[in-house]
């Protein structure tokens, strides 16, 4: 039982089954996409906080915790980020199949149960949400987001990503704003909250040894929410080039080592026919130990420990991710220019072509082995209204010729430098 | 070759030894595309200390287990190995803990190949005088990496003041000065000694036809020759049963502070069947503890002492062993308070029986999810060969556990003599 996926529309959700045996768990992914915007981005992120802490039926979050390890050790978790310009909640479970542990309960079931309870029958007082759990949460997210300072490179890298798109809603944080949390309680909070789930785009995915038939069955008799229709994700634009000189902008804090971020725009997104050689473009580029910026930033140059680049084909960007010592930091600017333009000018070697073509469909094909990358996999197709599979993905990576590759890197333009370092030399300027 | 069948998990394991010492364990995947294959020394960043027959004490630098691991992946012509690895579509990479260094790559095609190419580079060690000076300004980078992250250091700050002597106290990286003094004779030297087949295993997890891994295998190394196993005694310090500082105040630049407390093991049972007990039942008693069910989290929760990073942790190696509690915390000061209280509280009071039950179920069940990815597979499996455990008996350990067991051994852990805490933050220490 190894199928593809079985799809259907049940009780207002977009339901993605895909039917095997290969894994000990089966698992449950529910994304809930809302449009990213100023006003809605903090309530939409403290949403998850406050459902993880109670239910109706089980409002007590010590109670709603036992429940998962009584499942067998159930895994429960939520993730909030951002694709193209919505705000996406994720909502993810797996448990181990009652198999291998002879347990008879449909422990499927109880975790789709689990999943659809925590998400549309909170606990409630007095018509909106607890007090207390709202208050309490706030303060969680009030340090989730001060916490991302604790990960300099994430630090960076969201400074590098807010100062790329200065005035596009994408310069948004997922996890919202922490001025905002102030004004929001548990009663304009459970307004939203009701919006929120009647509005947004769901998709639910079940993998595991399952059938289409169980899992609408448990999407009707668990998700009780009124909604009419599925809604769709409009696909993303590329967002398009700033005129004007590269950003430089310097940062200082007590660290030991400098991070370098550099943040680029790009022509091609998910759906766009380049896509594939996008891919091959950061291949050869920064993506991989074989490709351009580890080979000349770390083995050549013994400037960093890693070099590296990153591809988000949701909003048409591409970064670069380096931590040197603040001396260096020309040098580094200067072999990473140096590296662009030698893609511009289709200076690969078969060598490194052949090494790129081989890592990224290994990559792909690797998706099928594990049950949330399939998932996530399958997410990009619903987002950017594609319908790729990997192995059709690898099929036109193949197709994708030198010319295509030198075309995508023509248009690769660098936006903004990020830079932060520790030596107090440091000042901003734009 | 031995063929182990694990009807409860549906797995099977081939094994076989090979002449020159090496063992291989094969682990088939049905429906998997890809393949994980790990291929290990028992050497560490601890083995600093050793006597090899015939020659007298050597003590290395801290951080070569580390540097070696680094600088295997040149080659003689100059370029590196990931470029033979990416040409058939492998990630590789390695990675060097306490008592371990491990060499891998994940790839979907070319197995028998890269297999070849993974045993090849680890075995055919080539160093210069030039590429180990490079190397230099590389690992610095890294270690600079590692002491901006507040997770790590509070880790290693915790370990360091529990520790006097024993080398788990020393950065598994170095320093930019003991790595300074590395030479390339002593990078041979170590690989001699420690790089044997017969202290190695490799493990295959995957889409793999056991017999032909094997022969691959054997191929490979019957075009090799090795001397007679090394006899290699490993030196560790005598260590005190007390930790060295109660507590350890680090300053950097941090949104919140992070406190991490435990408690150190005062003896350490040599028989490996009583040390896999051990972290079973610590694992157990931990969880039922701190685990984010436990009455103490949410209490803890509740008061905005902790936040979601809060976690606890069992470590055990060889003479060191030691639990590693906590997270971010906004008041470290108040968290060690409350958690004197609470925590003796709870040991004194022991567990319900319910809660007991329901802790081994759910780790139970986080043992059968194991099998779901290769690399945890290949990782706990390389962990229960090197120590003399198996890994399969774990669903039967568990099922043998009893809440008076685990109660004691929380008990005898819980020494607020033996109780140290780290605490990175903000303000000038």
């Amino acid at each position: 039982m190894n199928g593809s996926y079985l799809r259907g529309t049940v009780n207002g959700a977009r339901v993605h089954v895909l039917p095997t045996d290969r894994f000990k768990t089966d698992s449950i992914c529910v994304y809930v996409g809302y449009p990213l915007r100023p006003e809605t981005v903090t309530p939409t992120a403290l949403i998850p906080f406050v459902l993880r802490r109670g239910t109706a039926l089980n409002p007590d979050m010590k109670r709603l915790r036992e429940k998962l390890d009584d499942l067998y050790g159930a895994g429960f978790g939520f993730d909030l980020f951002k694709r193209g310009h919505y705000q996406i909640a994720l909502f993810r479970a797996d448990a181990v199949r009652g198999r291998f542990v002879a347990d008879s309960r449909a422990l499927l079931e109880e975790t789709a149960a689990y999943v659809g309870q925590l998400l549309t029958q909170p606990a409630l007082e007095r018509g909106a949400f607890r007090k207390d759990y709202v208050e309490s949460e706030k303060s969680t997210l009030r340090k989730r987001i001060e916490s991302i300072l604790n990960d300099k490179t994430r630090y960076a890298g969201e400074r590098c990503i807010e100062e790329l798109f200065r005035g596009d809603r994408y310069a948004l944080s997922p996890l919202g704003r922490k001025e905002d949390l102030d004004a929001i309680d548990a009663s304009s909070l459970y307004g939203h909250y009701r919006r929120w789930l009647e509005e947004a785009v769901v998709d639910i995915y079940f993998v595991g040894e399952t059938s289409f038939e169980e899992a609408s069955r448990c999407v009707r008799d668990y998700f009780r929410w009124q909604r009419t229709r599925c809604g769709e994700y409009a696909p993303a634009a590329s967002a398009a080039r700033r005129d004007g000189e590269v950003r430089r902008v310097t940062e200082t804090m007590e660290v030991s080592q400098g991070k370098l971020h550099l943040g680029y725009r790009l022509p091609v997104t998910y759906g766009s026919r380049d896509y594939p050689a996008a891919l091959l473009f950061n291949g050869l580029f920064g993506a991989y130990p074989h490709s351009k910026l580890f080979m000349q930033v770390r083995e050549k140059a013994s400037l960093a420990y890693y070099a590296h680049s990153r591809l988000d084909g949701h909003i048409g960007m591409m970064s670069v991710q380096s931590g040197i010592d603040p001396r260096n930091l020309e040098r580094a600017l200067g072999i990473i220019g140096e590296q662009l333009e030698a893609m511009k000018r289709g200076d690969f070697t078969d060598l490194e072509w052949n090494q790129t073509r081989a890592m990224i469909a290994s990559q792909l094909r690797e998706t099928g082995d594990s049950p949330f990358q399939l998932i996530a996999f399958d997410f990009n197709n619903v987002l950017a209204g594609t319908e790729r599979t990997p192995e059709g993905l690898i099929g036109e990576l193949m197709r994708a010729g030198r010319e295509d590759v030198m075309r995508v890197a023509e248009g690769v333009s660098l936006d903004t430098v990020y830079f932060l370092h520790g030596d107090g030399k440091g000042e901003a300027a734009s | 070759m031995k063929v182990r069948h694990l009807e409860n998990l549906q797995e099977t394991v081939h094994s076989r030894e090979l002449e020159n010492g090496l063992k291989v364990h094969v682990l088939p995947k049905k429906g998997f595309s890809r393949t994980y294959a790990l291929f290990s020394t028992k050497y560490g960043s601890i083995d600093s200390r050793f006597r090899v027959e015939g020659r007298g004490e050597v003590h290395v630098p801290d951080g070569i287990a580390h540097f070696l691991e680094h600088k295997l992946f040149e080659e003689p012509d100059g370029g590196d190995v990931f470029a033979k690895f990416s040409l058939r579509g492998a990630s590789a990479n390695a990675y060097t803990t306490f008592d371990r260094t491990s060499y891998l790559f994940s790839a979907t095609d070319n197995i028998p190949e890269n297999v070849e190419q993974l045993l090849d580079f680890v075995q055919n060690p080539h160093f210069t005088d030039a590429s180990v000076e490079k190397e230099k300004g590389v690992i610095a980078q890294e270690i600079r990496m590692y002491r901006d992250q507040p997770g790590w250091r509070s880790y290693y700050g915790l370990i360091e003041a529990m520790f006097w002597a024993h080398p788990v106290r020393i950065d598994i990286a170095g320093t930019e000065e003991s790595i300074g003094r590395i030479t390339k004779e002593m990078l041979y030297d170590c690989h001699r000694t420690f790089y044997h087949p017969s202290n190695m295993h490799l493990i295959v997890v995957g889409g793999v036809d056991p017999e032909r891994m094997f022969r691959t295998v054997e191929r490979n190394q019957a075009g090799k020759t090795f001397g007679p196993p090394p006899v290699v005694e490993r030196l560790l310090p005598d260590e005190p049963p007390a930790v060295r500082e109660r507590e350890n105040r680090i300053r950097l630049a941090v949104a919140m502070p992070r406190c991490l407390f435990g408690f150190k093991e005062a003896d350490h049972p040599a028989d490996p069947q009583a040390l896999l007990d051990r972290e079973l039942e610590m694992g157990l008693a931990l969880d039922l503890l701190f685990g984010p069910s436990s009455g103490l989290y949410q209490t803890l929760y509740e008061e905005g002492l902790i936040t979601d990073s809060f976690g606890a942790d069992f470590m055990c190696r060889e003479g060191a062993a030691f639990s590693v509690i906590g997270g971010d915390t906004p008041d470290p000061d108040r968290l060690l308070a409350r958690v004197r209280e609470l925590v003796a509280e709870a040991a004194e009071r022991g567990f319900r029986r319910d809660d007991f039950e329901r802790c081994v179920r759910k780790r139970l069940g986080a043992f059968f999810k194991l099998f779901n990815y290769p690399e945890a597979i290949a990782r706990e499996f390389s962990h229960h060969a090197f120590r003399g455990t198996d890994l399969f008996s774990v669903p039967e350990r568990y099922a043998a556990m009893t809440r008076e067991r685990v109660e004691e051994r929380l008990r005898k852990h819980v020494d607020w003599e033996r109780f140290c805490a780290c605490v990175v933050e903000n303000r000038p220490a």
